[in-house]
Formats: structure tokens, C-alpha cells, sequence
């Protein structure tokens, strides 16, 4: 079980970064982003690439991760600049806004799939069926079980990312700005705020998380190039079940969804039977429609301070 | 006269036909929900797979109940479906009158189920907005397939199953497939015209000013819950008899196959091009691009010895740029909507004749 729970942990770190990228572009662009998919799979695609192709076993995997999200990031500034920013200042519907998210994916997942083709015929190795985990690091043991350095690594990452972005939003001049843009955009203009660099900024982040996802997926899944088409519905998920305006609601619904997905069909396979752990992918399905019926707007949508409130209330009375 | 039933029974121009009339079907039903009533349906592959169940697995166990052969598990058993559904065929082949009730009890099905599902979508697309409800129903189509491909006592499972072929009395090899291709057709030129005279009914009308202003709408006393209801459970019931088409052209059921690429983004390219909430649009929209698509499907090997980039690859790169063009350029498709006159031109330019005479 507890081998379980660890490998848990290094999924949903990945579901909720991606879900809190997901969450960032649409809070500052309004665009649902598709290519969040395929974003996903690059990060996972570009450690691969680094780690056992360009300079074969040198070092860990994990010296790759700024280049994965660098890449990804790159992907989004590439989204933005050429076709988000256009479509924005046309002033496009929300179904116009995810429709041209969803061809720069169809567009990013081709470009993988060749990268796929040309590792396979450059370096003669399987890159359509990739598997990194055993380059990771052990640490330790816990339990009999080894204790895989991405556990960890995720868990620091997520609390890093949580941090930074706090810092970010709350106490430097552009986290303002940013705010600000995302309430009102036109107000914003007026104080001289520039509403490009802002929404720019906010798909390299988002773009950058993404790859982040992907880097830590990569020591967890064995992949190929459509994996990003089997995470996107969990990171979906995770942004939806967060409440789509709050960054660290989705960062709470991507583990929701992560974790219940990992544990409770491992769950599932162990004491009722073999045969359901197929049905795995209906299960962030399930803890989404279940949350959305109890808030409709997500888990960002509730009021914390409201819960605290009733909850000692009912320690005092 | 030779040459052009030479092309007519080419394989690839039967297979442009058919995918056009099926994606026909399809992006009709998907405007009528996203064109008219402007809710968000990425989750077209739901009612679209709901249906080819319908019609393989349900009508199919329906038929072999009716010639009295095994229709419970045995069924849809990898050893034994092909062997019933054999039999059932041979009934069917001497019997034109009991293939076409045949078909059209498998569209009955199909298109009841395709209601239920329809309304059962209701119940989200009422309490959620845009993102979410478009995000839920994806995520909804997608279990459904994930059920599909599973539960083996359904449809067959990963196995899939074969469909008794209602279209066999027509004749064999091409003559068969060309029948059934017309057939097709011939019920997508009714889908056209029956979403075409809703388009310009009250009800028509009634879906567009909820689109564009739900609160104008709801002062004028239009029920918003019920008219989004039923715009999703007649989409629902016409896509799923695209599905059902589709699994009774193949003869053959397979969860695998579909995905949400082919069964919800394409329709999605197809309705965008043409241009959203016009009807003729749709028709222009799916007969361009799922030609286009099936030329690059045929002409795949070819294009190889020009192009180094295995054609897979290169269908998905055409078919994003394509979307982010149209998406770019011309968002309003090729022809744009207009208004639907609820009578014809002339007489409303003799009406406003008379007026201004009499005033």
C-alpha cells in the first residue's frame, strides 16, 4: 500500500501542476486551453530526449526538468504570440477561444510524433514506448518498499511552485498587475498596465507548468507520444474540480483527482476485483461530477473563511 | 456510361460518399446544439456511440431474439457473434421487407437512446456554465467509450462485435455498399430538412434568443430549462443514428474506434468551416473537408515519397492549421448565418408594399 500511496503522490503533484497551468491561462486569457495535452507530453518527451538520447545516462533525470519547462513554456509563448493574442483582440467567443487551443494541439501532438519518428530512426532506440522510471533515484527504503526520489521531488516542487506563485500574486508589482488584468482588463489598461506582456506571461507559466506535469510524469508512467491525450482528462478534471478561478483550487482538485484515480482503483484491484482496475479512467469522471453536483463552482468556489467560522462555532457551542 | 460507373464503384469515391453523409448526420445535429442553442457540446462521441451500441448490440440481440436464435451473452461471445449474426443475415438477405423494418427498428433504438442520453445531459447543462458543462460532457463521452471498450456483455468489449447487415438485400460486394451509401444519404436529406424547417419554426427562433440573450428570452416566457432539454435530446437522438449508420455500414462494432478526435472535434472542424447555425453552411462545410480528409487518408502512401514525414502526422498537422485558420480568419464559416425568414422574401416585400401604400 504504501508503494501505492508514493507513486499517488508523484501523479497528482503532475495532474495538479498541469491543472494549475490550466487554470492560470484560462483566469487571464478566458481561453480553456486543449493543448495543455500536448504540452504535457513535450515535458515528458524533452527529459526522455535529454536523459537517454542527446547525453545518455549523464547525470539523473531530474537536471532536465528546467529544460522541460522552458520548452513547454516556449510552446505557450508560441500559442499566445501567434494565435491566441489575435483572436483575443478580435474579441472571439469562448467556443472559437477552445476550438484554435484544440488545432495548436492537433499541430503540437504531429510535431511530437515526429520527434518520436526521428529519435527512433537517428538513435535506434523505442521512443514510441518510453520508460524511465528505474533511472530514478532511490533514496531509501520504507517498509521493504523503495522510497523513489520523485516523491519527494513532487512534493518539494509542488510546495515550491505554491510559494513562488504566492510571493508572486501578492507581493511584487507584476503579480498586481496581473491580478488586476485578470479583474479588469480595461481598468487596467488605463493605469498603463500593458494586458499582452500580462496574458504573455501568463501562458509561459502555464505552458512551463505544464512541462513540469510532464517531467514528473515521466518518472512515474511509462509513456507514449499520445499520453498526453490519456492526462488531459484528469487535469481537466483537477481545473474544473478546482473551480477554474482560483490557482491553488485546481492545484487541491488535481490531487483530489489524482489521488482518488491512483489509490482507489489500486484499492479497487485488491479487495473486490482484478478486473475492474480497467475502469480507471471513470474515476476522476465520478469525483468530478460528484463535486461539481455539491458546488457547482468547483472547490475554489467555496468559502473557506465561512467554513472555518462554522467549524469552530461548533467547537465553542 | 462505363467510365462513370467505374467511378462510382471506385472504393475511395464510395468511402468519400459515406463519410460525408455519416459527418453530415453528425455536424447537423451538433449545430443544431451549439449553432441554435449555443451550448457548449464537446461531448458529441457520447450520444454518437450510445448509438452504434444501440443499433449493434441492442437491435442486433432484438434480431436474433425475433429469428429465435441465442440472444443473451451468447450473443456478443467472440466465438459465437459472428455465427448468429451469419444466420441472421442469411434471413435477412431473402427478405427486403424484414431488412428495412429491420433498419429502421435499429434507428428507432438508436435514436431513443440517443434521446435518453440527450436528456440525462440536461441535468448538467442546466446547473453549469460554459467551460464546465462543455468539460463535463467531454468527460462524459469519454466514459462511456471507456464502459463501451470494457464491459465485455455489452458490445463485445475491446473484441467488438459483427453487426447483422440490414443493407445485404441490396445486392453484394459494391452494389451493396453503393445501396447503402444512397440509403444513407437519403436519411441525411431528411435530417436536413427537418432540422432546416426547426431552424425556422417558433421553436427555432425560440433556441437563438436563448443563445443570444437567455434573460430576454426568459421575459418573453420562453421556458430556458426545458428548451435547452429538448434541443440536447433531439441533437442526442440524431446523432446517434449517425452512429447506428455508421456501425450498420461497417458491419461491425468496436468501442475502440471510436475517439473523441473523429466523433466530437471533427464534426466540431466540419461546423466551424461551414459556419456555425447555418444549416446549407453545414452541408458545404462537411462535403469540403471530409473530402479533403479522405483524400488524405487514401493518398496517404504517396504522398510519403514527397513529403519525409510519415502522412499519420501529417494528417493531424493539416487538420490543426486548418482549425486555427478557419478559427483566425474566418470564424463565421463560409457562410455565415443569417436571418431564417419565417416566410418567404417576396411576400414579406409585398407586405411592406402594401403598407407603405396604405400609409
Amino acid at each position: 500500500m504504501i508503494d501505492i500511496i508514493m507513486t499517488a503522490i508523484g501523479y497528482s503533484s503532475s495532474i495538479a501542476l498541469a491543472a494549475a497551468g490550466i487554470t492560470l491561462i484560462y483566469m487571464a486569457t478566458g481561453t480553456f486551453n486543449f493543448a495543455h495535452a500536448s504540452m504535457t507530453a513535450w515535458g515528458f518527451y524533452i527529459v526522455f530526449a535529454f536523459h537517454k538520447v542527446f547525453f545518455k545516462g549523464l547525470g539523473n533525470p531530474y537536471m532536465y526538468f528546467p529544460i522541460a519547462m522552458l520548452f513547454s513554456g516556449m510552446l505557450g509563448v508560441i500559442s499566445y504570440y501567434f494565435i491566441n493574442r489575435w483572436l483575443l483582440k478580435k474579441g472571439a467567443d469562448m467556443t472559437t477561444l477552445m476550438m484554435s487551443t484544440l488545432g495548436i494541439d492537433l499541430v503540437f501532438f504531429a510535431f511530437i510524433n515526429m520527434f518520436a519518428d526521428f529519435l527512433t530512426y537517428n538513435y535506434k532506440i523505442n521512443a514510441r514506448l518510453i520508460v524511465l522510471k528505474m533511472e530514478d533515484i532511490i533514496l531509501g527504503k520504507i517498509a521493504g518498499f523503495p522510497l523513489r526520489a520523485i516523491t519527494l521531488v513532487s512534493i518539494i516542487m509542488v510546495i515550491a511552485i505554491v510559494a513562488i506563485l504566492q510571493y508572486i500574486l501578492n507581493r511584487t508589482k507584476f503579480g498586481i498587475a496581473l491580478r488586476m488584468t485578470i479583474e479588469n482588463p480595461s481598468l487596467a489598461a488605463i493605469l498603463g498596465i500593458n494586458p499582452d506582456l500580462i496574458y504573455l506571461a501568463s501562458w509561459f507559466i502555464g505552458g512551463a507548468l505544464a512541462g513540469l506535469g510532464g517531467a514528473i510524469l515521466s518518472l512515474v508512467y511509462s509513456g507514449t507520444p499520445s499520453i498526453g491525450n490519456v492526462v488531459i482528462v484528469p487535469e481537466f478534471a483537477g481545473s474544473i474540480v478546482g473551480g477554474l478561478y482560483s490557482i491553488f483550487g485546481s492545484l487541491l482538485g488535481g490531487y483530489l483527482i489524482g489521488m482518488s484515480e491512483y489509490i482507489v482503483i489500486n484499492l479497487i484491484g485488491t479487495y473486490v476485483s482484478r478486473n475492474l482496475v480497467v475502469y480507471e479512467p471513470l474515476i476522476p469522471l465520478i469525483a468530478m461530477a460528484v463535486t461539481l453536483l455539491v458546488y457547482p463552482r468547483g472547490l475554489g468556489g467555496i468559502d473557506w473563511s465561512k467554513v472555518w467560522a462554522k467549524l469552530r462555532g461548533k467547537k465553542e457551542s | 456510361m462505363q467510365d462513370i460507373i467505374n467511378i462510382i464503384f471506385n472504393p475511395l469515391v464510395l468511402n468519400i460518399l459515406v463519410n460525408m453523409a455519416i459527418f453530415l448526420i453528425v455536424t447537423l445535429s451538433l449545430n443544431l446544439e451549439v449553432g441554435f442553442a449555443g451550448i457548449p457540446q464537446f461531448g458529441r462521441m457520447l450520444a454518437v456511440v450510445v448509438g452504434a451500441i444501440g443499433a449493434g448490440a441492442i437491435a442486433g440481440r432484438f434480431m436474433a431474439f425475433y429469428y429465435g436464435l441465442p440472444w443473451g451473452d451468447e450473443y456478443v461471445d467472440e466465438t459465437l457473434n459472428f455465427k448468429i449474426v451469419s444466420q441472421i443475415n442469411d434471413h435477412l438477405v431473402n427478405s427486403p421487407f424484414q431488412s428495412i423494418m429491420m433498419l429502421i427498428i435499429a434507428l428507432a433504438i438508436a435514436a431513443a437512446l440517443g434521446g435518453i442520453i440527450g436528456y440525462l445531459a440536461s441535468y448538467p447543462a442546466i446547473r453549469l456554465r460554459e467551460a464546465y458543462l462543455g468539460i463535463t460532457l467531454l468527460a462524459f463521452a469519454d466514459a462511456a467509450q471507456t464502459i463501451g471498450k470494457y464491459y465485455d456483455p455489452l458490445a463485445g468489449g475491446t473484441e467488438g462485435i459483427v453487426v447483422p447487415d440490414v443493407f445485404r438485400f441490396i445486392g453484394t460486394g459494391q452494389i451493396r455498399f453503393l445501396g447503402s451509401t444512397l440509403i444513407i444519404f437519403f436519411i441525411g436529406f431528411l435530417v436536413y430538412l427537418f432540422l432546416q424547417s426547426l431552424a425556422r419554426s417558433p421553436f427555432g427562433r425560440a433556441l437563438r434568443a436563448m443563445r443570444d440573450q437567455e434573460l430576454a428570452a426568459k421575459v418573453y416566457g420562453k421556458d430556458i430549462v426545458k428548451l435547452r432539454a429538448q434541443a440536447l435530446i433531439i441533437g442526442g437522438a440524431i446523432a446517434a443514428i449517425g452512429g447506428a449508420l455508421w456501425t450498420l455500414y461497417t458491419g461491425s462494432f468496436k468501442a475502440l474506434t471510436y475517439n473523441r478526435v473523429t466523433w466530437t472535434f471533427w464534426p466540431w472542424a466540419f461546423m466551424m468551416l461551414g459556419g456555425t447555425g447555418n444549416n446549407l453552411g453545414i452541408v458545404l462545410g462537411t462535403l469540403v473537408f471530409s473530402t479533403v480528409r479522405s483524400l488524405i487518408y487514401a493518398y496517404k502512401t504517396e504522398l510519403t515519397t514527397y513529403i519525409p514525414i510519415n502522412p499519420n502526422w501529417l494528417e493531424y498537422l493539416l487538420i490543426g492549421l486548418v482549425i486555427i485558420l478557419i478559427a483566425m480568419f474566418r470564424p463565421q464559416g463560409i457562410l455565415p448565418e443569417k436571418p431564417e425568414l419565417p416566410i418567404p422574401k417576396k411576400k414579406i416585400e409585398s407586405i411592406k408594399a402594401s403598407l407603405s401604400k396604405g400609409g
